[in-house]
């Protein structure tokens, strides 16, 4: 079912990239609409790389028309036979790459920072591009600009636009196509965690920065080539042809075509190649303009009521008609179903290790300005355990847990997983070497469906380079298969038949929490540190957890780190506890010891006992 | 050298401005305004319109400019920012680039019926002194008082009155605030109409700099603030005016340096270099914190 999108793009695009000059030829469409058509799809492109990177991973860039012009005038250097000559066909993969070069370039800063600062560095790109590099006489040629041929092979040359509007449409299509592979592979699945929360992203093992910067580089190869395609349609292009309100028109397209909506997007664009050409004829040229001052005004209105763009207000609606039909049955909180068999991740990754100690930890000392949250901390998981970290609130609990899982850098001490050092690595660093963690606020990507998070638990086990996604090899669609059948095996094993398809974040916290277990058991951990995982639930359903727990630990074998506030659950659960108070370790030993130690009881009940 | 540092002394001065009012809307949103160069500059077009056209005194034209364009903001803050809560702040900026480009395009449609370039006089007239082989205007002199001034002015109110301690508060954590008692729609209304205020004066006191403009006029000016606001680290009323005046010599150098016929516009380039380069080495800017 997974090879089906692919094929119906290819056959649709072949159909229409050769219908395109027969229409024209047989004078059913003139030269001037295939002109124009032409720079509809050339938009669309555009439209696509900017939608690649703000719909589906979630960076703003303003600038990103430039980057057409970044292959456009790549293209200008290579093609013309003035200057190197080279076919057209040597000029697309090269514009590609100039562009994804550029869009790397300027999304560096996201290696260590996020969000608006990055839409600033954009900004400054368009200008220094159109301003100062595009006005180079060397490489733009001068106010005159640079003029690029139509694509030729052997003697017969695109000059009509109705024969040239056929290669544009397969480009469009190229690009359509690359794009279906990255929404319906592990690499867009990792896009949409990151949009969503990196944190939760890091915790299924993806590598949030390599991931950033992937979309960038991709978003400006798909760039690159939007520019290639308008620039030989429109014959020549200098500075003028990339300015800021262009680049600004592809951010009303992509919201208000519906943020990460391909069909959407393709609308909004035919819309904004049309409107300035149609109406004008229509109604005059007075007209002129409005179209922007509709979109802008849409922009703002949809990002006020439903930021995520007006296609997710669409989904929203048509997710509450069927959600609400599943509501009708009674939330399933109270009897958690058995949790799913999964491949051990010694199995996946082919490596054996037998330390007596899978999870430990040494003087970890976290401070928040003067507060010592983590004060030299000291803990160890035995193999196979369950070991409970218990303390009043504040004490420092899930700080120590961001210090395990990788999410903080602790100021000081070392941290070992499975025998090694891992104090260096970040949290989807750890996560692949066998640490899965659930979240208190859950560590789920609320958009997608029980379906899609469990596909993207498994981002580190997919078992094919996320890259080579974007051309759908046979081991990409294999892996895929793998997944989806995991996938499905672990939804039936927990009874969410019913909600495979539903945005987790529609369902219940207690649905919530059971669904957030099942991936992290898909990441194919050795460890599970578990954050209150019984928090919000009833006394029936906690007794229901406390089972699951001992079957995490005697049927899967998996290690488990818990904090928990539920005394009771704690006590049937573990093997071990530790007690934290004021940042410190106080107490440690089985359960029964330590809830006899005075020590323990004051930092409970405060005061002397 | 006396003459970079000039020239970069009088246009940093007038990007501080604009970094000053793009601080203090992320300082109380937590968002950067991307409109508000434009809006600035639609103010702009209203003061040569009553001043040139209806020959209104400058400060006549200056009021009414500034007055809308608060106007504007506080609408939007109202209308838009407020109602978005707290979605995604890469959400709401995306809403200002919507009225950035609203703006922008009515003021094209209605400039059209125009047709022509404008220009308008500063509010002193006058030869003005030449400074280190540079005439400085008496507008320029005055630029640069006015862009201290409200700079110290703002870090006064915020640093020692209860309602600029709000100011941080809603930023900090806007149901805390709301909660010890912190007018936080006030103080979100405040920071969007002031913010385009500031920026307005901005535009103003830069026009008879600019000779004839058009619309768009203003917007590598307003970027050239963005840079110097992410440069000072974006919550800092002293970076703003820092990285304003980094912004300005680096652009003033570069344009003495590099300038050339081979390759134009080297001072957009280097303030591109600029901000990439410090963001790589200093991802929360030159003054900024990570808090």
């Amino acid at each position: 079912m997974s090879d089906r999108p692919g094929l119906r793009v290819i056959v649709v695009g072949v159909v229409a990239a050769l219908a395109a000059p027969a229409l024209v030829h047989a004078g059913l469409v003139t030269e001037y609409a295939a002109f124009v058509i032409g720079t509809g799809v050339a938009l669309a492109a555009a439209a696509m790389s900017l939608n690649l990177l703000m719909g589906y991973a979630g960076q703003i860039s303003l600038g990103q028309y430039s980057l057409l012009g970044v292959g456009a005038f790549m293209s200008g250097w290579m093609t013309p036979a003035t200057r190197l000559g080279l076919p057209f066909l040597v000029a697309l993969p090269a514009a590609a790459l100039a562009g994804a070069a550029a869009a790397f370039l300027v999304g560096l800063p996201a290696l260590r920072l996020r969000g608006l600062y990055l839409a600033v560095v954009t900004i400054a790109m368009s200008f220094a591009l159109t301003e100062s590099i595009f006005r180079a006489q060397s490489i733009g040629g001068g106010s005159a600009g640079i003029a690029l041929p139509r694509p030729q092979v052997n003697n017969f040359v695109f000059t009509r636009n109705g024969d040239y509007l056929g290669i544009l449409i397969a480009l469009l299509v190229l690009v359509w196509w690359f794009d279906t592979n990255i929404t319906r592979t592990t690499l867009g699945r990792a896009f949409r965690a990151i949009k969503s929360d990196e944190s939760v992203a890091a915790s299924f093992g993806v590598d949030v920065t390599a991931f950033k910067l992937g979309a960038f580089a991709l978003s400006g190869a798909m760039a690159g080539i939007a520019g290639l395609m308008s620039g030989h349609l429109v014959g020549t292009v200098n500075s003028e042809s990339f300015q800021f309100e262009k680049s600004l028109l592809l951010v009303v397209i992509v919201v208000v075509g519906g943020l990460g909506s391909r069909v959407g997007v393709l609308t909004a664009a035919a819309f904004y190649a049309l409107f300035p050409v149609v109406m004008p004829s229509l109604f005059g040229k007075g007209i002129l303009g409005y179209d922007l001052v509709i979109g802008a005004f849409v922009l703002i209105v949809t990002m006020a009521r439903n930021p995520s763009g007006l296609a997710g207000t669409v989904r929203e609606v048509l997710e509450q008609r069927t959600t609400r039909a599943e509501a009708d049955a009674p939330p399933d909180t109270t009897a958690m179903p058995p949790l799913p068999v999964l491949p051990r991740p010694t199995a996946l990754r082919g490596v054996d290790h037998n330390e007596g100690v899978v999870l430990e930890c040494t003087d970890i000392r976290v401070h928040f300005g003067g507060l010592v949250a983590v004060d030299d901390a000291s803990l160890a998981v035995p193999r196979g355990r369950t070991v409970g970290l218990i303390g009043p609130n504040g004490a420092g609990k899930t700080t120590l847990f961001d210090v395990l899982s990788g999410r903080r850098q602790p100021d000081s001490g070392r941290v070992h997983l499975l025998g090694a050092d891992v104090s260096a690595y970040g949290a989807a660093r750890r996560a692949r070497a066998g640490l899965g963690r659930t979240f208190q606020n859950i560590g789920l990507v609320r958009d997608l469906s029980v379906t899609e998070n469990f596909l993207l638990a498994q981002h580190h086990v997919s078992g094919y380079d996320p890259f080579s996604a974007l051309v759908y090899t046979p081991p990409v669609a294999r892996g895929e298969r793998e997944l989806r059948e995991r996938a499905a095996a672990a939804i039936e094993a927990l009874g969410f038949q019913r909600y495979a398809r539903t945005p987790v974040g529609n369902l219940s916290i207690g649905q919530q929490r059971i669904v957030e277990l099942g991936a992290v058991l898909l990441t194919a951990p050795e460890v599970v540190l578990l954050d209150e995982p019984a928090a919000g639930m009833s006394p029936a359903a906690a007794e229901n957890l406390a089972e699951r727990l001992i079957d995490l630990r005697d049927a899967l074998g998996r290690t488990v780190l818990l904090i928990e506030h539920n005394i009771p659950l704690v006590m049937a659960t573990c093997d071990e506890l530790y007690v934290m108070a004021a940042g410190r370790i106080i107490a440690h030993g089985t359960p029964n010891e330590v809830v006899q130690d005075d020590l323990v009881l004051e930092a409970y009940l405060g005061g002397a006992v | 050298m006396g003459q970079v540092l000039v020239l970069g002394l009088l246009s940093g001065g007038i990007y501080a401005l604009f970094a000053v009012g793009v601080v203090l809307v992320y300082r109380g949103s937590r968002v950067l305004n991307f409109a508000q160069g434009e809006v600035g500059t639609a103010g702009l077009f209203l003061a040569t319109w009553l001043t040139v056209d209806h020959g209104l005194p400058w400060i006549g034209g200056a009021i009414a400019a500034i007055v809308m364009t608060a106007a504007i903001g506080v609408a939007f803050e109202r209308f838009v920012v407020r109602r978005m809560g707290d979605a995604p702040r890469v959400s709401v900026a995306v809403a200002t680039v919507g009225l950035l480009l609203f703006v922008s395009t009515l003021e094209l449609i209605v400039f059209k019926l125009g047709g022509k370039p404008r220009s308008i006089d500063g509010p002193i007239a006058g030869a003005g002194a030449k400074i280190a082989g540079v005439v400085v205007s008496p507008t320029q002199m005055l630029s640069l008082v006015v862009a201290l001034g409200i700079g110290v002015g703002l870090a006064v109110l915020l640093r020692r009155t209860d309602f600029g301690l709000g100011v941080l508060a809603a930023a900090q954590d806007t149901a805390a605030a709301r909660l010890v008692g912190v007018p936080v729609n006030r103080v979100s209304a405040f920071v969007w109409g002031t913010g385009a205020a500031v920026t307005t004066l901005g535009c103003l006191l830069i026009a008879p700099g600019l000779g004839a403009f058009a619309p768009g006029a203003v917007s590598r000016l307003f970027l050239f603030g963005l840079a110097a606001a992410v440069l000072g680290g974006l919550t800092s009323l002293p970076g703003a005016f820092a990285g304003g005046v980094i912004v300005g010599i680096v652009e003033a150098s570069a344009g003495r340096i590099f300038e050339s016929v081979a390759l134009p516009g080297v001072k957009t380039l280097a303030v591109f270099v600029l901000l990439l380069v410090t963001l790589l080495v200093r991802p929360d800017g030159l003054f900024g914190s990570k808090a």
